[in-house]
């Protein structure tokens, strides 16, 4: 019933990614308004999927095929969620990139691997096929080493292909975790295996695969290095899509469809806690303004796999909630960093100050995320932040509880100390000019965003709550 | 059946009637049209393994026996046989001769006429070798392969040819020597050397077989089959020759002669001691050892052709590890690893030829930022690096991970888990050549570089469609061979 609104929302992005480059042959412009209409189109049959969910009867679609694999598609709460979310984001992204991206090289690859990147995200998240998961996880991989080395210098090269080594690495070992359960099931069809319990070495096989996608520790080092590539790319690879695809797959395998060893509870989180903890100090340190941005990306995703991981139903509701309010806020702070970086020419924030008086519109923007980050009421992220906490409070793990508290303090020292290097103090460049009109409105949107959901919050809570009834 | 018998005497003699053409005609015409006349003999030998295929399928044949030149019925003239397997190598070898002449129009300027000829009996060799029924046969037709290979690479009288040449002379000839040792042991033991007779279950079966003789018999003949395939340890003669050689003829050797002489011999062995356990494990470890050495000499080498002559040698040891666990699963694993190897290690090859032509070096610290130079080689060869790496939704990953299910299936959980990360160095090795190629600064010299054209481009374009598609549509190879029964 209804699925192929599903497959039209994967093959849409997917296909006329591959058209992208033949538009661009004939003209600039056509092929910027068609990258747009294909993520678009995406994020609208989201929405359609949206209203199955809502009527209580999901889209899907379902082939079986031999040997245990299946064409399966299913667009159940925890899909659609991530799916508007990111197709969202990766709309303003691609509408910020018209203004940032227009003078360089490379542009019909630019918009066809920005496409191709949202049809993988939305096929990763309607597939109900590990084989089909880990082909998409791959393509997404593929992708982000061709934007990441967008610029096509020696360093930016280097730091594409450290991207995709661990996160290849980590997705291969993810793979030998699948065999596992396929040897156990003698199914890849994640529909088929609803309750199964698997043993821990594929839980931890697997967990390699979601820990290195979702850069935590010890499988971190290659995202504040991805900050070569540029910001509309870096905003992509923390907000929309990539990073998010790691606690998704956390998400589908460990809290909707496997059981695992209680055990997991535990580690998984103070995984989280000392990944939270170590990256959290270390933006302190940094100077580069997408390297601070980065590290706390590190931090913010450590307490939604705290969320999803504890085990109590708050707790995960709200993981699945922080990974709408981060999306929505990270993608605003890295598009101001870009814009401020497109405009001095520089990433070092020492060399920054009083752009508050130059560039108020993005300052504003700047400001309103960092909020949502730093979980200052009434944002959306207070509200998520403290539902993750409470989650883990609540599963009787105090210590761990203090420890994030301490790590949300952290959180709100090192956006006010970037905040404050950037926007205020001595100015130091004097002719400098806000933004280009599009690039503003795009962060301005997602700025407001972050403070509109923090009003409606109910929206995305009754969503994730559904989330929560499809255990 | 008769169309049947035609299509698998055209095999035979469609090469043999092409040269006797080429010799007869005028010299200046043949040099002139020596393209028409092999790209024809390859489409014709591709076009009859998909008819032969099409008949055996609606008919429900597993296999086809014929002899050329008269009756079956007699006595003393060994049948040949053709079965669903023999005709994807068929295939393949269409595919890659077809490769090999489309290079051959840009790289070779004298000798055409040697090049047809040598290519024809290449293809003689490589076609009966997959067709005969007997194990003698096969050594007869694995020597004319060996020979014209030989004098192939040394066809252009450079003195890294004729050394290249030379070390696969001498190597490639003791493992003749070993596989000859091998299968007179073999007859000696059993009286026999047909494949109807020593089939599986005659040596796996009978334990009184089972002597110290067919052990020795397994020995000679791995080995032998392993250096015709550059198996490592046995594989020192493989780059050399592969690198010497011009671009038309390695991706001869390297997409498709290394399969037919050593895998597809192995495939044979397989069929006849595949039960015995001590084959499985020694084809397991030489297979895994391959993948993992091969792809690390790759990473250390700065010549374009080693590096993808060193791939091979990799992936060979995938193809072994699928024949090693001896059910269908791997069997059927591994001939589709020949299949997308045959069509990725081509592309690669024929970037090789591209980038010849076009910059006259294939050293690759010489090279850089070709990328926005030549669009369509840059293309084809990420396309055919990630079918290599075994990423999906390209063919290698494909029958990479039907051989991994295979292995996991037979009970080498720790061997599959193990062969399948060791791809990452594959992505390694080849995330190094794309960066020193194809991005970074472009050289003063290769500032006014230039897309190849013609048939070079036309072959680099058509390969990455068929990586691409092959890859796409896999899952109904699957339900096509399921509906068989085949897995």
């Amino acid at each position: 019933m209804n699925g192929w609104i599903l497959i039209t929302g994967i093959l849409i992005p997917l296909l006329g990614a591959l058209l992208l480059p033949l538009f661009g042959k004939l003209s600039g412009k056509f092929r910027n308004i068609m990258a747009l209409t294909f993520v678009t189109t995406a994020f609208i049959l989201a929405v359609c999927a949206l209203t199955g969910v809502l009527a209580d009867k999901p889209f899907s679609a379902r082939y079986v095929l031999p040997l245990g694999f299946s064409f399966g598609f299913l667009g159940d709460a925890l899909a659609v969620f991530l799916a508007m979310t990111a197709s969202f984001v990766s709309c303003i992204i691609v509408i910020y990139s018209f203004g940032y991206i227009h003078e360089y090289e490379n542009q019909n690859e630019y918009y066809m691997m920005v496409c191709l990147f949202v049809g993988a995200m939305m096929g990763l998240v309607y597939s109900t096929n590990l084989i089909a998961i880990y082909t998409f996880w791959e393509i997404s991989s593929l992708c982000c080493w061709r934007l990441i080395g967008f610029y096509r210098e020696e360093i930016t090269i280097d730091r594409a292909n450290k991207t995709f080594i661990i996160t290849v690495l980590g997705a291969l070992i993810m793979l030998v975790g699948f065999m596992g359960i396929y040897s156990q099931t003698g199914t890849f069809d994640l529909t088929e295996m609803k309750g199964a319990y698997i043993p821990s070495w594929c839980v931890v096989l697997i967990l390699f695969g979601i820990l290195s996608k979702s850069a935590t520790i010890p499988l971190h080092s290659w995202l504040p290095d991805a900050g070569v590539a540029p910001s509309p790319v870096t905003s992509l690879l923390h907000a929309a899509v990539l990073v998010k695809i790691g606690v998704y797959a956390y998400a589908r395998f460990f809290v909707l469809t496997f059981e695992i060893n209680e055990a997991f509870t535990t580690i998984v989180p103070v995984i989280a806690a000392v990944s939270a903890l170590y990256s959290a100090g270390v933006a302190f340190r940094e100077n580069d303004i997408k390297r601070v941005l980065a590290y706390s990306t590190i931090s913010q995703l450590a307490f939604i796999l705290l969320g999803l991981s504890c085990g109590e139903k708050i707790g995960i509701i709200g993981g699945l909630m922080y990974i709408m309010a981060h999306s929505v806020a990270k993608g605003g702070l890295f598009l101001c960093a870009g814009i401020v970086e497109h405009n001095i020419h520089t990433k070092d924030i020492r060399k920054m100050g009083g752009l508050a008086k130059t560039m108020p519109l993005t300052a504003t923007a700047f400001a309103l995320c960092a909020c949502s980050i730093m979980g200052i009421p009434p944002f959306f992220g207070f509200f998520t932040k403290h539902m993750v906490i409470e989650g883990i409070v609540s599963s009787g793990n105090i210590v761990l509880g203090v420890l994030f508290v301490l790590c949300a303090v952290m959180t709100v020292m090192y956006l006010i100390r970037l905040f404050v290097k950037v926007f205020f103090g001595q100015q130091t460049f004097s002719e400098v000019k806000e933004g280009t009109p599009i690039m503003v409105v795009s962060v301005l949107i997602l700025g407001i965003i972050s403070l509109l959901l923090g009003f409606f919050s109910f929206l995305p809570s009754h969503l994730a709550t559904m989330i929560w009834g499809l255990m | 059946m008769n169309y049947l018998n035609y299509a698998g005497e055209a095999f035979l003699l469609i090469p043999l009637s092409a040269i006797f053409l080429n010799n007869i005609c005028n010299k200046r015409f043949i040099e002139k049209h020596f393209h028409i006349l092999t790209g024809a003999v390859a489409l014709l030998q591709m076009i009859a393994a998909v008819f032969a295929f099409y008949i055996m399928d609606a008919n429900q044949m597993l296999n086809f026996d014929f002899s050329v030149f008269g009756s079956s019925k007699i006595t003393g003239i060994e049948l040949f046989d053709i079965n669903p397997v023999s005709l994807v190598f068929l295939f393949c070898i269409g595919m890659v001769a077809f490769v090999s002449v489309m290079i051959s129009i840009r790289t070779i300027d004298v000798k055409k006429g040697s090049y047809v000829n040598l290519l024809m009996t290449l293809l003689i060799g490589m076609n009966g070798m997959v067709m005969v029924s007997d194990l003698f046969s096969l050594y007869v037709f694995l020597d004319v392969i060996g020979i014209s290979s030989f004098v192939m690479i040394a066809m252009f009288r450079s003195r890294k040819g004729l050394e290249g040449s030379i070390k696969y002379l001498i190597i490639s000839e003791i493992a003749s020597i070993f596989i000859l040792m091998g299968l007179s042991f073999i007859s000696m033991k059993t009286g026999s050397l047909s494949f109807k007779d020593i089939g599986r279950n005659l040596l796996t079966n009978t334990f009184e077989l089972q002597t110290i003789l067919i052990y020795a018999a397994i020995i000679l003949m791995i080995a032998g089959f392993s250096i015709k395939a550059g198996i490592v340890p046995f594989h020192s003669w493989l780059p050399d020759a592969h690198q010497s050689a011009d671009t038309s003829i390695s991706v001869l050797l390297s997409g498709i002669v290394i399969k037919i002489a050593g895998i597809y011999g192995i495939y044979v062995l397989t069929n006849i001691f595949g039960g015995i356990k001590a084959y499985q494990v020694s084809l397991a470890g030489l297979g895994i050892i391959s993948v993992v050495v091969g792809a690390l000499l790759a990473a250390c080498q700065s010549h374009f052709k080693r590096i993808v002559a060193y791939s091979s040698v990799s992936q060979m040891g995938y193809i072994l590890l699928g024949l090693s666990t001896g059910s269908t699963l791997g069997i059927v694993g591994a001939v589709a690893h020949v299949f997308s190897h045959a069509a990725f290690k081509s592309t690669l090859f024929t970037n090789a030829a591209a980038i010849h032509e076009q910059t006259g070096t294939l050293e690759i610290d010489e090279m850089g930022g070709l990328q926005s130079r030549m669009p369509v080689t840059a293309f084809s060869s990420t396309i055919a690096f990630l079918s290599t790496a075994g990423i999906p939704p390209f063919a290698g990953f494909w029958s990479k991970l039907l051989i991994v299910m295979a292995l996991w299936g037979s009970g080498n959980q720790i061997l599959a888990g193990f062969a399948l990360c060791a791809s990452i160095l594959t992505s390694a090795y080849f995330l190094r050549l794309q960066k020193k190629v194809f991005f970074g600064k472009t050289p003063e010299h290769l500032s006014s570089v230039t897309e190849v054209t013609g048939s070079i481009k036309f072959a680099e374009i058509l390969l990455t469609a068929v990586t691409c598609i092959v890859g796409v549509l896999f899952p109904l190879i699957i339900i096509f061979l399921h509906s068989r029964g085949l897995i």
